[in-house]
């Protein structure tokens, strides 16, 4: 007879890690409110290489993200790791775009303005951090319940059911 | 669980056209009712009408005591299986079966504990992370099973669940739908056009043609008791002979042949003297070595049995099914006789027994 906790895991077997799956998708969905609020604007200071990466890099990591979450839902380990790597990159970006956008000034019709205003920037750096908090979340929940589904699977087997 | 009753329920369409007419039932608790007929008989129509997915035109329909004949489909605690399975095939065979707890609303706990019940009953347990495409038709029609299980329904309805497989599933699927009746002592009704599933499967049998019911009963009695003609030839494979005769000095006269009568059997016609009825026998209840000359057209060796057709009397179409391997060839004349007779009046169709008219 199972207790509730072992329902509970036992429950991992047939059912997708949700949880996990759509913390990643709400990773994107954060990324993606980063680059339109990072683009919307038309001051010469973002027109660089760095700029362009920048854009490249959304498509790796919508993709990357969004191949985690299937990997994730599936409780595939590994993948968990994969997001966390993009958790770490999100918080760097912060330091890459926003951070010198927002110590730099630029004249905009002879007024001496800064290139990220205090409202963007914060809104950036919001969605950044969020982004990288849903993927650390989601990372660490598929960890826990990939280890707790394997050593289930383990003493199922070791009791020949 | 629960006792179910039909009381002279009748369903016409918008059309006037009507389906079904004075329907009447009471079927106990733990009872397996199979609907027989052929296409267009109206059993489906009535399966749906218990359902609540057609409505009731007239008559009460009544679980427990309790009229639902207006109750909605979805409150009425029933649970159907379909011939096409209604499986969501981008869900797992898990998700499938709980896909109706889950609306509910129930906890996922105890959702897991009926759906693995319900996958060790049918044999499912190694299948409940497949998707349906990747299952037989057996498997998937186990798995709609399956989900009507694990709603512990107060009726199980199930229309024509076995029409999509092959012969040998089917016959499979058969016994394991009689199983799973066993086990959970379940009341059901269960609808199809084949006769064997009727007479395998049914404690009851409700035959029924043009949407009137024709006979209820055991499935010994619509086979050895048949109420009309129509029972007797719709009942039994294969089915049963039919000739017109004359009941004349203790004789049955025929186009070209004569059969002699029992004592009981000259008490049964003794309202019939020198009146038309319908003779009915049937081919197992043919055997060699009687006095009537049958010419043989057709010969066919089943193992056990030899399926012998051919005609009588004044070119009359029969069919024997003799014991044993027989090797009868085109135009050969064997002698058979009749074991067993069955009459029907010829006006009425109706069965005639001992004391009628």
């Amino acid at each position: 007879m199972m207790n509730e906790q072992s329902v509970r895991l036992d429950r991992m077997r047939f059912t997708k890690n949700t949880t996990s799956s759509r913390l990643a998708i709400l990773a994107i969905v954060f990324d993606v409110l980063y680059f339109v609020s990072l683009y919307k604007t038309n001051v010469d200071y973002y027109y660089t290489l760095i700029m362009g990466a920048s854009i490249l890099y959304n498509l790796v990591f919508m993709l990357a993200a969004f191949l985690s979450s299937e990997g994730v839902k599936n409780y595939k380990q590994g993948f968990s790791y994969v997001l966390c790597v993009l958790g770490i990159i999100q918080i760097a970006r912060i330091f890459i775009l926003p951070i010198p956008a927002h110590a730099t000034t630029v004249k905009i019709g002879g007024a001496e303005l800064l290139a990220m205003s205090d409202g963007q920037f914060t809104r950036v750096v919001i969605y950044l951090i969020a982004s990288a908090a849903c993927l650390f979340a989601a990372a660490a929940v598929n960890l826990v319940k990939s280890r707790a589904l394997k050593a289930h699977i383990a003493s199922l087997e070791g009791q020949g059911a | 669980m629960a006792e179910l009753s039909l009381h002279h329920i009748d369903k016409i369409y918008d059309n006037n056209v009507q389906a079904v007419y004075d329907f009447n039932i009471d079927i106990k608790d733990g009872e397996l009712i199979v609907l027989v007929g052929p296409s267009g008989c109206g059993k489906s129509t009535t399966l749906r009408m218990v359902a609540g997915l057609e409505d009731i035109s007239n008559g009460n329909l009544l679980l427990d005591g309790r009229d639902i004949t207006r109750v909605p489909a979805k409150d009425r605690d029933m649970a159907m299986v379909f011939q096409n399975y209604a499986l969501y095939g981008h869900m797992t065979i898990y998700e499938n079966m709980a896909f109706s707890l889950v609306l509910r609303k129930e906890d996922p706990n105890v959702i897991h504990k009926k759906v693995l019940a319900a996958a060790e009953i049918l044999g499912l347990t190694s299948q409940l992370n497949k998707k349906p495409s990747q299952l037989s038709g057996g498997q998937r029609q186990r798995v709609a099973m399956g989900r009507s299980i694990v709603r512990n329904p107060k009726v199980f309805l199930f229309d024509e669940p076995l029409s999509n497989l092959d012969a040998k599933l089917r016959g499979a699927t058969r016994r394991e739908i009689l199983l799973l009746h066993k086990r959970l002592n379940a009341t059901m009704m269960y609808v199809t056009h084949d006769q064997t599933e009727a007479l395998t499967l049914a404690d009851r049998i409700v035959c029924m043609s043009m949407g009137h019911v024709q006979q209820i009963g055991t499935p010994l009695e619509l086979y050895d008791s048949p109420n009309n003609t129509f029972v007797a030839g719709f009942i039994g494979l294969p089915p049963m002979n039919f000739f017109d005769v004359t009941f004349q000095d203790g004789a049955l006269r025929g186009k070209g042949f004569e059969v002699q009568l029992s004592d009981e059997e000259k008490a049964t016609l003794a309202n019939y003297n020198r009146k038309e009825i319908t003779l009915g026998v049937r081919p197992e209840d043919i055997a060699e070595g009687g006095s009537l000359a049958v010419k043989v057209f057709s010969n066919e060796n089943l193992g056990m049995n030899t399926l012998v057709h051919g005609h009588m009397g004044d070119n009359l179409r029969i069919t024997a099914k003799l014991r044993g391997w027989s090797n009868y060839r085109n135009g050969d004349i064997v002698q058979l006789g009749f074991k067993r007779k069955h009459f029907f009046d010829k006006e009425t169709t109706n069965a005639i027994r001992k004391g009628d008219r």
